[in-house]
C-alpha cells in the first residue's frame, strides 16, 4: 500500500513539472550562438555554479546506488563521496589543471587537447569521452523509472512509459534552450531537490532513529560498516580505486568541466568546485542513511537496489511523498538535461571537427546541436531497455567512466604540466584506457568469462587502467623520435 | 558515544543543507537575474551593430 495520492502529491509535481518547464522554455530567446547554447555565453556566476553543480550531479540514479551503498556497505558506503569532497576542494583551492583549462577559453576539454597533441587526439579524445559518458548515463532512465514507478506503487509495467515520460520532458527544454535552459531548471531543481532531501531525512531520523541505524548496521556488518578498510566486500582497493575514479572525475568529468567553463572567468570556476565540495559528502550520506534505514525497516531483499524505494513508499505519509517525488524528478531531470548537453558539447565541438573545414553559420551550428541531443535520446532509451545491468550500480558506473576518465585525466594533467608529453604518450594512453575497462564489461556479461571477471574484479581492473594509462602516456612520450618532436613543433 | 566520525558527519549534512542551501538559493536568484541582463544588453548591442 503506498501513501502516494493523486490529488495532492499528483498536484504538487504536477506544479513542479509545470513551473520547470515555463522557466525552461523562457530563456530559449536568449539563445543566438552556438556558444550560448553549449556554455551560457560564459556568464555564469558562483552560487548559480554551485547550485547547479550540485543539481547535476545529484540523480535518482545517485540517490539509488547511494543508498544501495548504504544498504548493503553501512555508513562505509559514503566513502567516494567523502573522497569526492575532498579531491574537488583540493582542486578549487589549488586550482589544478582547472585554471589553465578555463583560462585557455575552450568549450569542451578535446579542444585544449588538440592545442598540445594535434587534431587526430582531439578527436580520439572525443570518441572516448562520448562512449563513456553516454555507456555511463545509459542506465541513468531505466533506474530513474524504477524509482519513480515503486515510490509511487505504480504497476511496473509502466516503467517504460515512465522513462519515455521523463526524457521527452527534459529533452525538449534542454533542445531549445541549451545550456542556458538547464541553468535555469537546475537553480529550481537545487531549490526543491534540497527541500525533499532535508524533509524525508529528517523525518527517517525521527522515526527510525540513529540509535537503530547505528545497530542495524553494526548487527550486519561489524566494524566494516563503518570503517572501508576493513570490510570484505570493499578493502584499501576499493578506497584506491575509488581515489582514482573521483579524482579524475572532479578533473576531467565533462558535466562539472562544463561548469568551469560556463563560469565567467577562472576564479568563479575554482569558487564554484570549493563551494560545491562539500556536498558530495551529502550526496552519498543522505541517501545512504535512507539505505540503512530501508535494512533496519525491511530486512534481507532480494534486490538491494529496490529496498530504498520500497522502504520510502510506505515510510513517507501523503503530501510529503508530492514533495519527496518532485525532489527526485527535479533531481532527474537536472542530471539528465546536463547530461545530455554535456555528451552533445563534445559530439559537435570535437566529434564533428573534421567536418568543420569551413565555419559553419550558428543557426546551422544551432541546428546540429538540437539534432545531436535528439539522437542522444534516443540511444539513451534504446540502451536503457536492453542493457541488463550486473553487480551494484555504483561500479558499473565506475567501471564505465573509468573509459574516459583515466585517459583523459593523464591527458589534461600531461597537456598542462608535462613539456615531454606528445600525441605518441596520448594515444596510446586513449588506447589503454579503453581497452582494459570494455574488455572488464564485455567478460562481465559472456558466461563463459563472468567468473573470471569476478575474481579480479572491477577494483583491481580499475586501479590497473589508471596506472597503465599514465604508464602508456610517459612511455609513449618518451619513445617518440626527437626529430618528429621538432618537426610538430617547428 | 561510538561512531562518533559518522554522526558528526551526518548532522554537518543536515545543517548545510537546511542553512547554505537557503544561502545558495538567494544568491543563486541574483545571479540569475544579472546573468540574463547581461545577456540581454549583449543581445541589443549585437542587434544594433547589425
Amino acid at each position: 500500500m503506498t501513501n502516494f495520492n493523486w490529488l495532492l502529491d499528483g498536484s504538487i509535481v504536477g506544479l513542479y513539472l509545470l513551473v520547470t518547464m515555463v522557466a525552461g522554455l523562457m530563456v530559449r530567446k536568449y539563445v543566438g550562438k552556438v556558444e550560448h547554447f553549449l556554455v551560457a555565453g560564459r556568464e555564469m556566476d558562483v552560487y548559480l555554479g554551485i547550485a547547479s553543480l550540485a543539481a547535476t550531479e545529484f540523480g535518482i540514479v545517485t540517490c539509488m546506488y547511494t543508498a544501495q551503498n548504504g544498504y548493503e556497505k553501512g555508513f562505509a558506503g559514503a566513502t567516494p563521496g567523502i573522497l569526492n569532497a575532498v579531491a574537488m576542494a583540493a582542486v578549487g583551492l589549488t586550482g589544478f589543471v582547472i585554471k589553465p583549462l578555463r583560462d585557455s577559453g575552450v568549450m569542451t576539454i578535446p579542444e585544449l587537447l588538440e592545442k598540445r597533441f594535434g587534431p587526430r587526439i582531439r578527436w580520439a579524445a572525443g570518441v572516448v569521452i562520448v562512449l563513456g559518458g553516454l555507456l555511463n548515463m545509459g542506465v541513468f532512465l531505466r533506474t530513474g523509472g524504477q524509482f519513480l514507478v515503486l515510490v509511487a506503487g505504480m504497476d511496473v509495467r509502466y516503467l517504460e512509459i515512465m522513462m519515455t515520460a521523463l526524457l521527452v520532458g527534459v529533452a525538449v527544454y534542454t533542445i531549445l534552450g541549451g545550456m542556458l535552459s538547464v541553468l535555469i531548471t537546475d537553480f529550481l531543481q537545487f531549490v526543491v531537490m534540497s527541500l525533499g532531501l532535508i524533509l524525508v531525512t529528517v523525518l527517517v531520523l525521527m522515526n527510525v532513529g540513529w540509535e537503530r541505524l547505528v545497530t542495524t548496521v553494526e548487527t550486519s556488518y561489524g566494524a566494516g560498516g563503518f570503517n572501508p578498510f576493513v570490510n570484505p566486500t570493499m578493502g584499501w582497493q576499493y578506497v584506491l580505486f575509488n581515489l582514482m575514479l573521483n579524482t579524475a572525475a572532479v578533473l576531467t568529468w565533462q558535466t562539472m568541466i562544463a561548469r568551469v567553463l560556463a563560469a565567467k572567468d577562472t576564479q568563479t570556476g575554482r569558487k564554484v568546485y570549493t563551494g560545491t565540495s562539500f556536498f558530495f559528502v551529502c550526496r552519498f550520506l543522505i541517501p545512504g542513511i535512507w539505505g540503512i534505514a530501508a535494512l533496519a525497516t525491511l530486512g534481507p531483499v532480494a534486490n538491494t537496489l529496490e529496498a530504498m524505494p520500497r522502504f520510502l513508499n510506505t515510510a513517507v505519509p501523503t503530501g510529503l511523498m508530492g514533495i519527496l517525488i518532485a525532489a527526485m524528478l527535479a533531481a532527474d531531470m537536472s542530471t539528465d538535461s546536463s547530461y545530455m548537453l554535456t555528451w552533445c558539447s563534445v559530439i559537435y565541438n570535437d566529434i564533428m571537427a573534421p567536418f568543420r573545414k569551413k565555419p559553419w553559420s550558428e543557426k546551422k551550428g544551432l541546428f546540429w546541436n538540437r539534432t545531436i541531443i535528439a539522437l542522444i535520446g534516443i540511444f539513451l532509451l534504446l540502451y536503457g531497455l536492453w542493457y541488463p545491468l550486473k553487480g551494484d550500480l555504483w561500479t558499473y558506473l565506475g567501471v564505465t567512466g573509468t573509459i574516459y576518465l583515466a585517459s583523459i585525466s593523464t591527458l589534461l594533467i600531461a597537456c598542462c604540466y608535462w613539456k615531454r608529453a606528445n600525441s605518441w604518450g596520448a594515444g596510446a594512453s586513449i588506447f589503454v584506457s579503453a581497452v582494459i575497462p570494455v574488455t572488464y564489461l564485455v567478460m562481465e556479461q559472456l558466461p563463459g568469462t563472468a567468473a573470471t571477471a569476478k575474481a579480479i574484479g572491477p577494483y583491481y581492473s580499475g586501479i590497473a587502467t589508471y596506472l597503465l594509462s599514465g604508464a602508456a602516456m610517459i612511455i609513449g612520450s618518451l619513445l617518440k623520435p626527437s626529430g618528429q618532436l621538432r618537426q610538430e613543433a617547428a | 558515544m561510538n561512531h562518533w566520525f559518522w554522526l558528526l558527519l551526518t548532522i554537518a549534512c543536515v545543517v548545510w543543507y537546511s542553512t547554505i542551501t537557503v544561502y545558495v538559493a538567494f544568491k543563486g536568484a541574483i545571479d540569475i537575474k544579472n546573468m540574463l541582463a547581461r545577456l540581454e544588453a549583449t543581445k541589443k548591442r549585437e542587434a544594433e551593430k547589425t
